[in-house]
């Protein structure tokens, strides 16, 4: 079994060879019989990756320890679901994983386009492939998953206690589809630089690939700081980690693409623009798989020095060379006569939203790697840590989120007095009036403050034009409102589901800004019996408790939770011992409300006097972090949701009905 | 033209803002990172200064009170050459362990580290073996 998945990914990397070389020649000599070939090798690639992802699940299911990898990540006590989840647990497994998502990508694309797109279609299969290619060459020569132990393994040494979360069942695989996803736009640009089309074809060919890339890195990051919050035990969510950087980054310029894009397709401008920015949120997710593979800076996430790196940089140069020569080629094409006509414009407002993004991008990037930077031109490695990322970025995510209230509503080309005045007064006054509520309640005023306006600020503009929307429709159409609002986001689910989105981002900026500022932390060392106070609350350590399997000894304290004279709950904060790897890990107890949670962590034990160390967090608005992702999540499935109007071949333009609003 | 022209200003405004923010960033919060031979050698001249040390934690050092939540250890080089004190108050990390590799920040006064945070290198989604064992060969 084992040899043929072996074999399986070195017929997959021939075939990958032959896919580019028949997709390139049949393209170049109009031979339809190759291109066909090349697709078909495509296809051959897909199923080869897959037999070998699923021959290395059965390994990994049934436990067969005469395998490296399996000796490696599983063990016979390890629950079937992690073991499902080591497959993405290790190096070797996680890049066959991505080599599958990959060819799966490749496959699913041939099979939509397969009478579309006939110009471009062998590019994005070479494309493809070439990408392919290069992990099945990894796979293949450096990190064979299916080595053999020389003698099988007895046992396993299973999957490091951390990942035994159930996080690891869907934060890996989410950030896995957005990271490969990039891969589609990617390839439809490489072909239109290579063909010369250059139009919005392949723009519009890869919207959706473009969301859905854009979703699953959104929903990667933030189960990423859901796992880090609810499973690290140190009170927060996001630490910059470069790791963590790694994924925001493309992130970031994806966001930036799925805005400047509409401005292509509305007035066939920023047609540069928009290539260099597919470009670059490829290059980002190869450059942080490189990160995360390589050891070049320093994680806490601490990663095997696993002698992949130069290949990465290889990889990542041959990439950006191909990108800016195609770019520069074509750049006299891609130039358009269409110019910025205002300063006061829709365009203006989405391009400096651009630059903003852009900038936070660069923000991030230049703080990851500024450790490697010094230590090539000064000679010492110099570090900057979370305090340098929340400095730069807090002003430049709260112009952003100023930028997102003006941007949407502000006029296309030039927008007259009359036009601010109807646009913006209402959200203005709103803020203004928050503003104030907010100083009087004692909210200092500071960037906390600050962002709470622009949340204000924004959710006005959005609020006013689903109003303005629903008024108009019932006005005109005599419908009743709840009707008149479906129907109106319906016929333009891109726009309406796009300012769900801004909702769901207006919530995570507020969560983000009311816990990094207001949060209260006390660590106090306890005997049975006596309490510490936080916030409102007060806490009262009454006893401790145990229990024990094979697996795994658990500690818990038993901590009454009182407001006042009121006695609101117990929450039960624990140590577990994992037996195998022998090791420690914290399990944190809260209690999550709207308001704020209540986060306990049992720091230390003391056996001999029974004392506690507990450690207490107060983290207002917390929850609105996780309900704005869920917002973003609905907005995206509303956005792709073919619309009545789709089903009729139209083609939806951004924004560009504007129903009602004028 | 005079449309371009603000354009290009507030354009460059928003380049200028970040260049701004990165440089003033990191003036204001970077901290020099040295291996523990760095440091050795460098210790003199950095004497109150904040920083981040990589060493081991030596074994036999470790003095953990956890009715006070304090650490105290000291952290050498692989081979346990090289003895460099350090503080601790707070909660002890679950990776925390003798012969383990870690990262101290903290400020480096008076011949010891006054520790702010001890980063454990681990929670590696990559190579979850950290002892050395006959099953937990890397790639």
């Amino acid at each position: 079994m084992v040899e043929l998945g072996r074999l399986a990914v070195c017929l997959a990397l021939l075939l990958s060879g032959v896919a580019v070389g028949a997709s390139v020649l049949g393209a170049r000599l109009r031979r339809p019989d190759l291109v066909r070939s090349g697709r078909h090798a495509a296809y051959a690639v897909f199923a080869l990756v897959a037999l070998a992802t699923v021959i290395l699940l059965r390994a990994l299911l049934t436990r067969d320890f005469s395998l490296e990898y399996v000796a490696a990540y599983a063990s016979s006590t390890l629950p079937t679901y992690y073991a499902l989840a080591a497959l993405w647990g290790g190096q070797q497994g996680s890049l066959l994983w991505w080599t599958f998502l990959l060819t799966l990508f490749a496959a699913l694309v041939q099979l939509q386009n397969r009478d579309r797109n006939a110009a471009l279609m062998p590019w994005v299969t070479a494309t493809l492939m070439t990408i392919a290619s290069f992990f099945l060459g990894l796979v293949v020569f450096l990190t064979d998953p299916f080595e053999r132990l020389p003698v099988p393994a007895l046992e396993g040494a299973d999957l490091n206690p951390l990942l035994q979360n159930y996080w690891m069942l869907i934060h890996p695989p989410s950030l896995y589809l957005g990271y490969v996803g990039a891969s589609v736009p990617f390839a439809f640009a490489i072909a239109a630089l290579c063909t010369g089309r250059l139009g919005d074809q392949w723009i519009r060919t890869t919207r959706r690939w473009a969301l859905f890339t854009w979703f699953f890195l959104t929903l990667g990051n933030l189960f990423g700081a859901m796992w880090a919050y609810e499973v690290l035990g140190w009170g927060g969510y996001w630490a910059w980690d470069p790791v963590e950087n790694a994924a925001f980054m493309p992130w970031l310029v994806s966001t930036a693409y799925l805005h400047s894009v509409m401005i292509q397709e509305k007035k066939d401008m920023l047609r540069v623009w928009n290539m260099v920015l597919v470009l670059l949120t490829f290059l980002l997710t190869i450059f942080g798989t490189f990160l995360t593979r390589s050891g070049v800076i320093s994680s806490v996430h601490s990663f095997t020095q696993s002698g992949l790196g130069p290949y990465f940089v290889g990889f990542l140069l041959f990439t950006l060379v191909v990108t800016a020569g195609l770019v520069a080629y074509r750049l006299p094409e891609l130039r358009t006569p269409g110019t910025i006509e205002s300063f006061l414009s829709r365009e203006s407002a989405f391009l400096f939203n651009n630059l903003v993004l852009v900038g936070i991008a660069f923000a991030v990037f230049w703080g990851t790697i500024f450790p490697v930077i010094s230590e090539a031109v000064r000679g010492v490695k110099i570090t900057v840590g979370p305090p340098f990322f929340n400095r730069v970025n807090a002003p430049l995510g709260i112009a952003l989120l100023f930028l997102m209230g003006i941007g949407p509503v502000i006029a296309w080309r030039r927008a007259t007095p009359r036009n601010l005045w109807r646009a913006f007064a209402w959200p203005t006054a709103a803020a203004l009036a928050a503003g104030g509520v907010l100083l009087a309640a004692g909210i200092p005023a500071g960037l906390a403050w600050l962002t709470f306006v622009g949340g204000v600020f924004s959710l006005g503009t959005v609020v006013q034009e689903f109003w303005r929307g629903m008024r108009a429709r019932q006005a005109m159409l005599q419908e009743s409102a709840p009707r008149a609002l479906v129907r109106l986001v319906d016929k333009n689910r891109r726009r309406y589901g796009g300012y769900l989105i801004h909702v769901g981002v207006i919530a995570i900026f507020v969560g983000i800004a009311a816990s990094s500022a207001f949060r209260l932390e006390v660590q106090q060392s306890l005997a049975q019996g006596e309490e510490v106070s936080i916030g409102r609350y007060r806490l009262r350590y009454e006893g401790i408790d145990g229990w024990e399997d094979g697996h795994v000894s658990v500690l818990h304290a038993i901590i009454g939770v009182s407001v006042g004279e009121r006695r609101i709950g117990t929450l039960e904060p624990e140590k577990r011992f994992y037996k195998k790897p022998k090791q420690p890990t914290t399990e944190i107890a809260k209690r999550s409300t709207l308001r704020e949670d209540l986060y306990l962590v049992l720091g230390a034990y003391d056996p001999d006097t029974q004392r506690i160390t507990l450690l207490a967090y107060v983290n207002p608005l917390v929850t609105w972090i996780w309900l704005g992702g869920l917002v973003m999540a609905l907005g995206t499935a509303v956005a792709v949701w073919p619309a009545a109007s789709e089903r009729s071949a139209r083609v939806t333009v951004p924004g560009g009905v504007r129903v009602g609003a004028e | 033209m005079l449309e371009k022209r603000r354009f290009i200003v507030g354009s460059l405004l928003i380049a200028g803002a970040v260049a701004y923010l990165v440089w003033a960033g990191i003036r204001a919060t970077s901290t020099y990172y040295f291996e523990m031979d760095e440091f050795v050698a460098r210790r003199a001249q950095h004497d109150g200064e904040d920083l981040r040390v990589k060493g081991w934690v030596r074994a036999g050092t470790v003095q953990w009170d956890p009715g006070r939540g304090t650490l105290a250890f000291e952290l050498g080089r692989q081979d346990g050459s090289d003895a460099v004190p350090v503080a601790f108050t707070g909660i002890l990390p679950d990776m925390f362990a003798e012969g383990r590799e870690v990262v101290v920040e903290g400020r480096w006064a008076g011949g010891q580290l006054v520790a702010r945070q001890i980063m454990t290198s681990c929670p590696s989604k990559y190579e979850p073996a950290l002892e050395p064992g006959p099953a937990a060969g890397g790639a």
